[in-house]
Parts: structure tokens; sequence; C-alpha cells
């Protein structure tokens, strides 16, 4: 079995770079290296169609002179070109204006324990290419044995392992290990005129969490055959049901509300609403970087805080911002350990689940709108503005009728974190950000 | 002729230190197990970006990428290797796991490499970003921030950003070319809020393209970027939400084009046309739409954002038609598509950086100039949408696309009357093409900021259109 990369070249080169930038005039000096290697492989019709195997690694370092920052990375690890970029790093902050708020981090004392975090798995490492192969063609020679599927986009399976080392000249020095594999396919159903699309995924940290090929195989065909024979409603306001993918892709637009970033540049609906009610007392919001396993969880931020799991909203009421140093310091709140880059990410953002299960709030809908999909972009965080295109099921008298396509949606997040009326019990945490089914009281869907 | 692209060669030779013998040996190495084709891009990168807001210059960044990428085709098989370590033993072992995805008989020997050239530069620019002080790119940016701050008090929040790119590629294959580019980029981007009695709003604007520090000074005053946006921003706070439902849509000449590269360019990428996933795959000859509409696209316009002199294959991109009179009449070809579909090359093989594959993507895409005069598109409309400035759009092989209107116009009695926004547009591709009825004679190109995303490769693209009306379109607003 394969082990975790050698980091110990890494280590020395991030070290010498900041004994080199504080004798060029840095304050501070802040270095990340990542080193990661890939796999992928594109299946259509049984046959592969790309291979992909490759393995980089890359430089990312931030300087500060006289409260005044500047950044540079490099894929080119010679020491020639990274001195020169470091040297011409701390030349430049003189160019920047003074910033009171600009720094890193002090020290933090972390009790975190990054081993039993668990975000490594040896085994995805060890994987021999056969396996990987194989996994993506039975995926798909599953789902095609669905006579409705008449084509197929292709399955794909991909693996990725990921060293991070972060040195700073404050004296923090850690580094972790992380793997990640994700299996998917893409399926049409209907005719030359008529089709429809679908997909489906599984993306773990861990090799045996992943879902089936069957599992995936048999979700995407499902997603992608209900939409066939869509029919256009005309144009109204309804209750609309978000399915777990869905309640994903609207808390993925919270999170930017949210963002420290936002709330300081005020680019958000939600500036100066800390304490404040901004939603009904159904909904509480974690973000949680510390969860095992789960695969926003990290041991500490890019800026080296460490993680924590912070209540976002808490019954309706906006209990935090998500803050790295930087914004932190601006809006005088903590950071939250969610500096991703030079900006802020989520660790594992998620609306808590409730009590009823997705076919009960189904049957509890007498008219409206289950939302299967969205395309485009049409979301304004200024506003809190949602306006989308749709593709979803209509349900009438707790039952889907037939499914619909070429419509909108329209709506308030502000409105809309107000209006859920009911939470399922389905959160199994697929992405980063996740949510289980929920059922929102009323939307503007406009059609015919 | 003169040689416009022997001075990258000089960026390449500093950068890879690899002789045309060891190059010919990494070539037959990617071929050992009986691929047909091995290709070598080689990427030097630097990227420069300035960032000022809260009336102050706050960070400025420096970043190079370097490394290389080896492509193997066998049959329809694509084997694919990176790496940033540059060492002959390394690049060697990349080009042994791309030459895995082979096993045949047959063992090609790669041809030696033989420098090619070109005639034409569709960037000869005087002073590429990256070599002027940052001085200068500063001072660009402070016009553009001030004027848009000091426009109206009721502008809260300013936010400029400057970036700028050189991207220095060489291609070698092993059909014997090698061939090399430089290619500069630059943008600036400007949002603006304003805040009256508690209501936000935020307005965007833009510039840039494969241009020098002089566009700046002599083609695009800076100042004239941020009042934009300002005004924007500021139209915004009095506009009136969207109305919903299906109505005549005309689209504003420019920005529009984001409707005909989601709506058509991308169905007709040969990638999707041989996989059959795309609505057009079986529609060569046939007529899809009003004949009024002729569609192109051409990576050949001079300083163009989309615009390349060889495309990322080392291919020499041709001005593609691909909707005449309604019909379809081209697709975007890459090299594995046209070898596939036995149809000729377009100069369409754009990837993101080193560490992805070449696909078939669009350049500068728009439709063509038809016979209307703007005011007599807008009078022909009783009741409808103007729509004029877009977030972006998004379309699926099936045909259904969106895109993101900003700002917008209600249309009553053939006159533009009351400020709308945000609201979404949805249609099928087929259909609204058939719902062209008008074809302006005002061709514009959108702002030189547009980027393009598939398959999670990036690259920059512009498209452009003239004023166009749809006969009927669904227009998601909120009443």
């Amino acid at each position: 079995m394969k082990t975790k990369k050698n980091s110990h070249s890494l280590t020395g080169l991030a070290e010498n770079l900041i004994s080199f930038g504080r004798k060029q005039g840095a304050d501070e000096i802040e270095v990340s290296i990542f080193d990661s290697s890939e796999f992928t492989t594109d299946l259509r019709f049984g046959k592969i169609e790309n291979l992909v195997e490759a393995g980089s690694k890359y430089i990312s370092i931030k300087v500060i002179k006289d409260k005044k920052t500047s950044f540079t990375t490099s894929s080119d690890l010679k020491k020639d070109t990274l001195e020169f970029l470091v040297k011409n790093a701390v030349k430049r902050t003189t160019m920047s204006n003074f910033d009171e708020f600009a720094g890193l981090p002090s020290i933090q004392e972390s009790k975190i324990n990054i081993h039993s975090l668990n975000l490594f798995d040896p085994k995805i490492v060890g994987m021999d290419n056969e396996k990987k192969i194989f996994l993506a063609k039975e995926t798909e020679r599953i789902a095609l044995k669905d006579k409705r599927i008449t084509n197929s986009h292709g399955a794909n399976f991909n693996t990725r392992e990921i060293k991070t080392i972060l040195i700073n000249s404050n004296g923090f020095s850690n580094e972790y290990d992380e793997t990640f594999c994700n299996l998917s396919i893409g399926l049409q159903a209907g005719g030359i005129d008529n089709k429809v699309e679908g997909y489906w995924f599984s993306s773990k940290r861990h090799l045996e969490e992943l879902d089936s090929p069957e599992e995936v195989a048999k979700k995407a065909v499902a997603r992608t055959v209900r939409l066939l024979n869509p029919k256009k409603i005309t144009t109204q306001n309804t209750p609309v049901i978000f399915e777990p993918m869905m309640t994903s892709w609207l808390l993925s637009f919270l999170f930017t509300c949210i963002s420290g970033e936002s709330i300081y540049q005020k680019t958000s609906f939600l500036v100066d609403k800390l304490g404040e009610k901004i939603g009904n007392e159904k909904i509480t919001v974690y973000d949680d970087g510390l969860s095992p396993r789960k695969l926003g969880t990290i041991p500490f931020d890019s800026e080296g805080v460490p993680s924590q799991k912070t209540t976002v909203i808490e019954k309706g009421v906006l209990k935090n911002y998500l803050c790295n140093t930087y914004t932190a310091r601006k809006l005088k709140l903590k950071s939250t350990g969610n500096a991703s880059g030079n900006s802020i990410g989520p660790t594992n953002f998620y609306l808590q689940a409730g009590y009823l299960k997705p076919e009960e709030i189904i049957s509890s809908m007498k008219k409206g709108l289950i939302l299967a999909r969205t395309i485009g972009q049409g979301l304004n965080p200024v506003t809190g503005d949602i306006s989308r295109g749709a593709f979803g099921l209509w349900v009438e008298n707790g039952e889907v009728v037939y499914p619909v396509s070429e419509i909108t949606i329209s709506g308030k997040l502000g409105t809309v974190l107000n209006d859920i009326e009911i939470i399922g019990n389905d959160l199994s945490y697929q992405s980063i950000y996740s949510g289980p089914t929920i059922k929102i009281g009323e939307l503007t869907v406009a059609g015919k | 002729m003169k040689k416009s692209n022997e001075s990258t060669l000089s960026a390449y030779k500093n950068h890879f230190d690899i002789s045309f013998d060891e190059f010919q040996r990494i070539l037959n190495i990617s071929l050992s197990r009986g691929g047909d084709f091995a290709e070598i891009f080689l990427e030097y990168r630097i990227y420069d970006s300035i960032n000022m807001e809260e009336d102050i210059i706050k960070e400025t960044a420096e970043n190079i990428s370097l490394g290389l990428g080896i492509r193997v085709i066998s049959g329809e098989k694509t084997g694919y290797g990176y790496t940033n370590e540059l060492s002959f033993d390394k690049i060697k072992k990349v080009a042994k796991t791309a030459s895995s995805i082979a096993s045949g008989n047959i063992q090609r020997k790669a041809r030696y490499p033989e420098p090619s050239y070109f005639p034409h530069n569709y960037y000869p620019i005087s002073i590429a970003a990256h070599t002027a002080p940052l001085e200068k790119k500063i001072s660009i940016i402070k016009k553009t921030y001030l004027a848009a701050k000091k426009y109206d008090q009721e502008i809260k929040k300013v936010k400029v950003s400057l970036t700028d790119q050189a991207q220095y590629i060489t291609i070698v294959n092993s059909e014997g070319l090698f061939i090399s580019d430089f290619r500069p980029l630059m943008k600036i981007v400007c949002f603006s809020i304003a805040e009256k009695e508690k209501k936000r709003e935020y307005g965007f604007s833009g510039a840039g393209g494969r241009v020098g520090i002089e566009y700046f000074q002599e083609k695009i005053n800076p100042e004239d970027l941020g009042k934009e946006s300002a005004q924007e921003a500021l139209d915004l706070l009095t506009a009136y939400p969207s109305p919903a439902g299906e109505m005549p849509v005309i689209l504003a000449p420019g920005h529009s084009g984001v409707m005909i590269h989601e709506a058509v360019g991308h169905l007709l990428e040969a990638d999707f046309i041989r996989k059959r996933t795309s609505i057009f795959w079986d529609k060569m000859n046939k007529k899809v739409g009003n004949s009024q509409i002729n569609i192109y696209d051409d990576p050949n316009i001079p300083y163009f954002r989309g615009s390349y002199n060889i495309d990322d294959e080392g291919t020499i991109p041709k001005k593609t038609l691909l909707i005449e009179k309604g019909k379809v009449v081209g697709f975007l070809q890459d090299i594995l598509s046209s070898k596939i579909m036995e149809m000729p090359l377009t100069g369409h093989g754009r990837r993101q950086d080193y560490s992805c594959l070449p696909i078939p993507r669009m350049s500068n895409t728009y439709i063509d100039e038809g016979n209307y005069s703007h005011e007599e598109i807008i009078k022909s409309v009783k009741k409808g949408f103007y729509a004029c400035k877009y977030q972006g759009g998004q379309v699926e092989d099936s045909g259904k696309f969106t895109f993101s209107v900003n700002s917008g116009f209600l249309i009553e009695d053939g006159k533009l009357t009351a400020p709308v926004k945000q609201a979404t547009l949805i249609g099928s591709n087929i259909d609204i093409l058939n719902q062209i009825e008008m074809v302006g004679s005002d061709l514009k190109f959108s702002l030189q900021t547009g980027t393009c995303g598939k398959e999670g490769q990036s690259v920059p693209v512009t498209d452009g259109c003239p004023t166009i009306k749809i006969k009927r379109m669904t227009v998601g607003g909120s009443r």
C-alpha cells in the first residue's frame, strides 16, 4: 500500500523562502505549498475516451510590509524563480496602500488531531488503474441497460491526492494530506428533438464510502427519464419543493451573502443583520470544519487558523458571519477559520435536517412544483434576488403528474428564508454545501 | 514576410531547455505503445492583478505558471499527462503515462520538429502589460475608481480590478510541427454599489482584450468605465421587477451576443456533434432558423479577447460560418473530432492551460447584420421586453438555454418605457431561432471581459449581435 507524499524538501523550501523574504524586508510572510496528483478517466459506450494521470506542485506566498500586502504564486518551483518573485512581492508592497487590518493571524493553539479527522485514504492512493476504469465502465453499463436511455455523456471516475503545507513567519508550521474520489455519469433520454438530460455523482474522501456503480447509475437513470415529455405550465405563484441538490444550491447562495467579504464590502442584503431574525424558526445552518471524513473538513484554514464548527443561523437568527482574519478585523469579529486562498470559503455548510421524509413532503402538497434542476446565473447577493431557468415535476394532490421544463423561478432569498415551511430528514452531505428536501411557501414560476 | 512569432521562440528557450532531438525522443516514447499521434504543449504564463477598493490599492499579485502536457491519441482514445517538473527524466515519465492509452502493434515514429511560422498577428500591441511599470497600471485603475466613486452621492462602494496575462505557448507534435505564440490579455472590471433609502443595487462595466497598456490611453477612457458602472447601479435603484410570462423580446445589440453563444455556438462544437448529444448532430445543411440569420465564429478579429494566431493545437484558425441563411453549414473542430468525423480543421481546439486537454471551443461568435434599423424593430412591438445587459448564460445539449438579464426595459406601443431588472430568459434553441423575426443592421460586440466554461475549463471569448426581435419567449421575472 502506498503512503503519503514526502514533504521534507518542500518544507525546507518554504522555510528558506520565509527567511529570504524577511531578509528582503518583509515584516510578515506566509508560504503555502500544494503537492497534488490526479487521475481521471472518461468512458463512453464502454470505451475509454480520456485517461489523465499527472502530478503538479504549486506555491502561494503572501507578503506584508508596513501593513501593505502583496501576493505571488508559481508553479515553477526553481529557487531562482521563487526568490525573484518574493523580492518583487516585497518591492510591490510599497505600491499598495497602508491598511491597518492587513497582517497574518497570531498563533492560536489548536487541539485538533489531524489524524482523527480522517481526511486521507491510502486505499485511493494504492488503487490500480484497472479498478478505477472498471468503476466508470460498470456505472455506464448498468445505466445503459435501461432502454429509455438514448445517449450517454459518459461516465467519469476521478481521484485526487493533495498535500498542503503551510508555514508562516509567526511560527505556524503544519501540513495535512487529503484524498478525494468521485464517480459520475451524464445521460440523455428521448428522441432527436425532445432530448432530456440528467446526471448523478458520488463524491467522497474515502473509497469505501463511495456509492456503488449501481447506486450512481440507477439514480442517474431515474433522474433523467422522469423529465421525459415535459409540459410547459402557465405563469403563476406556487409552492415549490427543493430537492436536496437544489437546497445545496440555495445554501451556496446564502454562503455568499453571509461571507465576511460580502459583508464588509456591503455587497450582501444581509449587511448589519447579526443577531437579527432573517428566517423562520425552522432554520438552523452550520459551517462545520471538524466533522471527520466530510468533504469540506480541514484541520486549519489557509492562514493556519484552526477549524471550528460555527453556528451561522440558529432558529432563524443570524448568529455569525464567516470570516478570515482580514474580514474579521474589519468587522470587529473573530476569524471563524474560513480563510480559503486570498478569500473566504465554506467548510461543510449545511442546513440542519427536519423530521419528514421527502415522500411525506410531496404528498402534503396540494399543487406545486418540485424543483429538480436549475440552469443559468441569476443570483444577486446585493438584493438577494434569485432568477433561474428550471426543470422540475408538477404535483397535484400530493402526486407527481408530469415533468415541466422551459420555466423560470424567481424570488428573493430574504423572503425564501422566512417562507421555508417544511424541512426534510434526508440530509446526506454529498457536497460541501448540503441540505435536505425543503418546501417553500411560494415562488414565482414563469412559463406560458 | 515578417516572421512575427520569432521572438516567442526565445521565451520558450528560456523556460524549457529541451532540444529538438529531445523533443523527438519524447514524442517517440509517447508513440511507443502504438499511438497514432503525439503532441507536447508547453506553456509559460505570467498573470498579474491589482485590486482597488475602499479608496486604497489593497493588494497586488504576480503569478507564474510553467508546465507542459503530453497528449497521445490512439483511435478515438486520448491519453494525457502533465507536469511542472521539467527534468528530462520527469518528462519521459509523463510521455510513458500518456503512451499507455494505446495498445497497438504498429510503432509510429515521430518526425523531426521543424519550426513553422505564420504571417499574421492579431494582437499587434505596443507595450505588453506585464512589461509596463506597476505605477502605470495603478494610475489607470485609480482613474476608473475615482470616476465611479465621485459620480453621485448615492454611489457607496466601488471595486475595480485590473488583470493582465502574458501567455507563451509552444506546440510540438509527432507530425513535425513546432510552432509558438505569445498571447497578451488585459481586463479591467468595475463594480459600483448605489444605495438609497435602504435599497441597494450594483452596476458593472469592463473592457480589455488582447491589447497592450496603450489601449487604455488611446482607445478606452478609464473614467468612462467608472461612470458607466455607477450609472447602471443608479438606474437599477429606480428599476421595476421584471414581468413574467411569454412575450415578444428584443435583444439589445452587443451584450446580447451571449444568446448566440449559448443557444447556437456550443451545440455546434464538434465533440457534441460526433457524440450525437447535441440537438444539431443530424442538422447539417438543414434549416434550423429564420433565413435572416447568419452566424460566424471568427478567431481572427484583431485585439479581441477570443482571438488567437494559432489555436492550442497549433492550427491556424479560420473564420467559420456556422449558420447561413438559417441553415447549419459548419461545426467548430479540433484535431480529434476532425479526424473522427473526417472533416477539415477549423482551428478551434482550445485549452485553459497545460494541465487540460484541448477541446472544440468558440472564439468570437456573432450573428451577422440584417436589414432592419434599431428603431424599426422597437417600433414593431406593442408590448414586450427589451433586454440590455447580462450576467451570463448556460445551455445544455438538449438545446434548452437561459440567460440572465441584469437590466432591461419594458416596451409599450413601440417605445422603451420603464426600466426593469433581474430576469431570466429561457428557451429551446431551434424554437427560438425560428421565432427570430427581425435582425438589425447594427452589429456590436459585448464587453471584452467574457469567459466561457466547458468541462471545467475557462477560456476568454467574445460575442456579438445586432438588435434582434424574438416573436415570443419566456421571460422569468417576478410579477
